[in-house]
């Protein structure tokens, strides 16, 4: 209601015209039953939460602290970190995280993709076939997966195209083939490839089953109504978990430092080891992965705006409302609350 | 309407003395132990309204759900327009058909549900091109016949809208323009009312009683035994899977003999 709104209403008939006398000093203000025009003129005042003041205050001091030691400790070398963090030895590193990143997760997610269907299929050796995989690769930390990898040569020395238990064609020997970024590739896509199974698989349940029957009713094909009817609704319960399981890669193929793949990690720990300036140089890292992350928030906002499609406004709002509505300072205003905007 | 639905097969020689547009035989169908159609039978001609009443659990919903191979039936069989319903006829035996196959048969079989199952992350206009363009009908023109479909149903203009911007009686009516979009020779309408208030019932009733004058063939379940006693050509009662009355809506609404119809529509009525 606006105030315009207000101030065009017919006065009210009845109106006191006596003021109930005064008891005695101070009490009046308590007692009077305020008129109505008093009323309508007087300003609104949202609830203002002290707790939320004083919390908001605690977080400024301690942001501002926290820049401070940043700044003025001089033991964090920011002219190394500015010397560094453009250079072509880094910026190789960041080049193989990113489609070391890229690769693992495409290529985990049509595995995963697959792994899902066969999960939901009515075939009972598919559905073993799968939450056998899904429990076996959730089981072992990716970092002993990746070791397995890179160790596989001492398990079979040779690997053999040809028939089973029959004449082979190419043999070639596991230590040229699992070279320390295949391993690498390998074990992270495996463990996308179950972990994006057990995401897709939830979103997908969380379609009414109606749907994927109107469609069928409808006359669409299995794959159509996968693709067209099914998915599209699974994706905003999808998309926040993938969200997560790709920011969690991003930082998490850092692990293959530890078979000397050369990411961003590693580049990093090849120049500290030669210089010894390790803190800086971890910060040049840490500032690179703050940033990448920093984009893929923005993108899944955009992917999630995207998949909102059909489900009101509120899921719609701008990129600046939703950012806003996060930051408490900076909450709605006051001519919102009061439905003026 | 009329001019654009296709024809069923003409009734070769053999059927001329039974041309029923669908004819269900023998139609059993049990959920693991319990039995849910013991054996029906019914015939719906070309251009007539069959209801379908009963009492919930009766195996109206199955009934219905077989006919467009949503439940696969355990005996009997169902055939629109002279082919069976998700199976082929050789060396004796019925063999399932391919999913392409029951796909294509099912386009020309429309169903209205309870829930309307409108897709809601698509325009009413998208929901209603949808199927025509998965079978192959050009997007442009889809979507012209759509629009004209939307103003047949009273909706004209809302193309845009998402189905949760509608009330429960406009969704409906979109979904019957959906189904109608594929030029079914055969609509299904599984209870289209019950999820409406009641003063949005009358809406979607009215668009189902214009189909029917207009020579649409279609099967409902429904309790609004007005739509029966007007609209209907043949009223079919069943109770515990079984039909246990069926005729003119005149008979078996006004004078059941069944004492298990007679207390139903004592209660409905
Ligand atoms: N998918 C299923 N699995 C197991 N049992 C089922 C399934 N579908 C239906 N049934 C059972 O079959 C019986 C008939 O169900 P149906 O839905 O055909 O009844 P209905 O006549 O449509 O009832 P209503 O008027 O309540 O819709 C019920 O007892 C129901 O519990
Ligand atoms: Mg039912």
């Amino acid at each position: 209601m606006t105030s315009t709104d207000l101030s065009d209403r017919a006065a009210p008939a009845h109106v006191d015209p006596t003021p109930i006398p005064s008891n005695g000093p101070g009490s009046s203000a308590l007692t009077r039953r305020p008129h109505d025009d008093e009323l309508l003129a007087a300003r609104l005042v949202p609830l203002r939460c002290k707790g939320q003041w004083i919390a908001a205050a605690a977080v400024v001091v301690l942001f501002t602290m926290l820049v401070n030691t940043l700044v003025t400790n001089k033991r964090f070398q920011w002219d190394v970190v500015g010397h560094y963090f453009l250079r072509e030895q880094i910026l190789k590193g960041l080049w193989l995280t990113l489609w070391l990143t890229a690769a693992t997760m495409i290529c985990g997610y049509v595995l995963g993709i697959a792994l899902a269907a066969m999960r939901l299929s009515r075939n009972a050796i598919l559905r073993t076939l799968s939450f056998g995989y899904v429990w076996l690769v959730r089981s072992v930390p990716p970092l002993v997966q990746l070791l397995f990898w890179y160790e596989l040569a001492s398990l079979y020395p040779r690997v053999s195209v040809g028939i089973p238990f029959g004449s082979e064609f190419v043999t070639v020997r596991t230590a040229h083939l699992f070279t320390g970024i295949l391993a690498a590739f390998v074990g992270l896509t495996l463990d996308v490839a179950a972990f994006s199974a057990e995401i897709v698989r939830g979103g997908i349940l969380a379609v009414d089953h109606g749907q994927s029957e109107a469609a069928q009713a409808l006359g669409l094909g299995r794959g159509r109504i996968f693709r067209r009817i099914v998915l599209p609704q699974a994706m905003p319960a999808i998309i926040p978990a993938s969200g997560n399981l790709l920011i969690g890669m991003l930082k998490a193929t850092a692990i293959v430092s530890v078979i000397a793949v050369q990411d961003l990690l590693y580049s990093v720990q090849l120049v500290y080891q030669q210089n010894y300036l390790i803190m800086p140089l971890l910060m040049v890292a840490t500032i690179w992965y703050i940033i990448l992350t920093t984009v893929l928030s923005i993108g899944q906002y955009f992917v999630e705006r995207h998949y909102a499609r059909g489900r009101g406004n509120s899921a719609r709002r701008g990129f600046w409302d939703v950012t806003r509505g996060n930051i408490p300072l900076f909450g709605r205003s006051r001519r919102e609350l009061a439905g003026l905007s | 309407m009329t001019a654009l639905r296709p024809r069923a097969a003409t009734a070769t020689a053999s059927r001329a003395a039974d041309d029923a547009l669908v004819r269900v035989r023998g139609l059993q169908k049990s959920f693991g132990t319990h039995r849910v159609l013991h054996g029906i039978d019914l015939d719906v001609r070309e251009g007539e309204v069959a209801v379908l009443l009963g009492p919930s659990g009766s195996g109206k919903s199955t009934l219905l759900r077989c006919i467009n191979h949503l439940e696969k039936p355990d005996a009997g069989f169902v055939e629109v327009a002279d082919e069976v319903v998700g199976y082929h006829l050789s060396g004796g035996r019925l063999h399932e058909l391919r999913p392409k196959a029951i796909t294509r048969q099912r386009a020309r079989i429309g169903m209205v549900f309870q829930q309307f199952n409108l897709f809601p992350h698509m325009t009413v206009l998208e929901n209603i091109v949808e199927g025509p363009v998965a079978s192959g009908v050009a997007r442009r023109v889809a979507t012209e016949e759509a629009s004209r479909l939307l103003d047949q149903v009273g909706l004209g203009g809302r193309g845009k809208s998402y189905p949760r911007q509608m009330s429960g009686g406009q969704q409906q009516r979109v979904a019957i323009a959906r189904a109608l979009a594929m030029h079914p020779q055969l609509l299904l309408f599984d209870e289209p009312t019950s999820a409406l208030d009641p003063e949005l019932v009358g809406d979607v009733l009215a668009v189902m009683q214009d189909l029917a004058e207009s020579g649409m063939t279609m099967i409902v379940v429904t309790h609004e035994i007005g739509f029966a006693r007007e609209v209907a050509d043949t009223v079919v009662f069943l109770d515990g899977g079984r039909i246990i009355e069926s005729g003119s809506p005149g008979t078996v609404l006004s004078n059941p003999t069944h004492e298990r119809a007679k207390a139903f529509l004592s209660a409905v009525l």
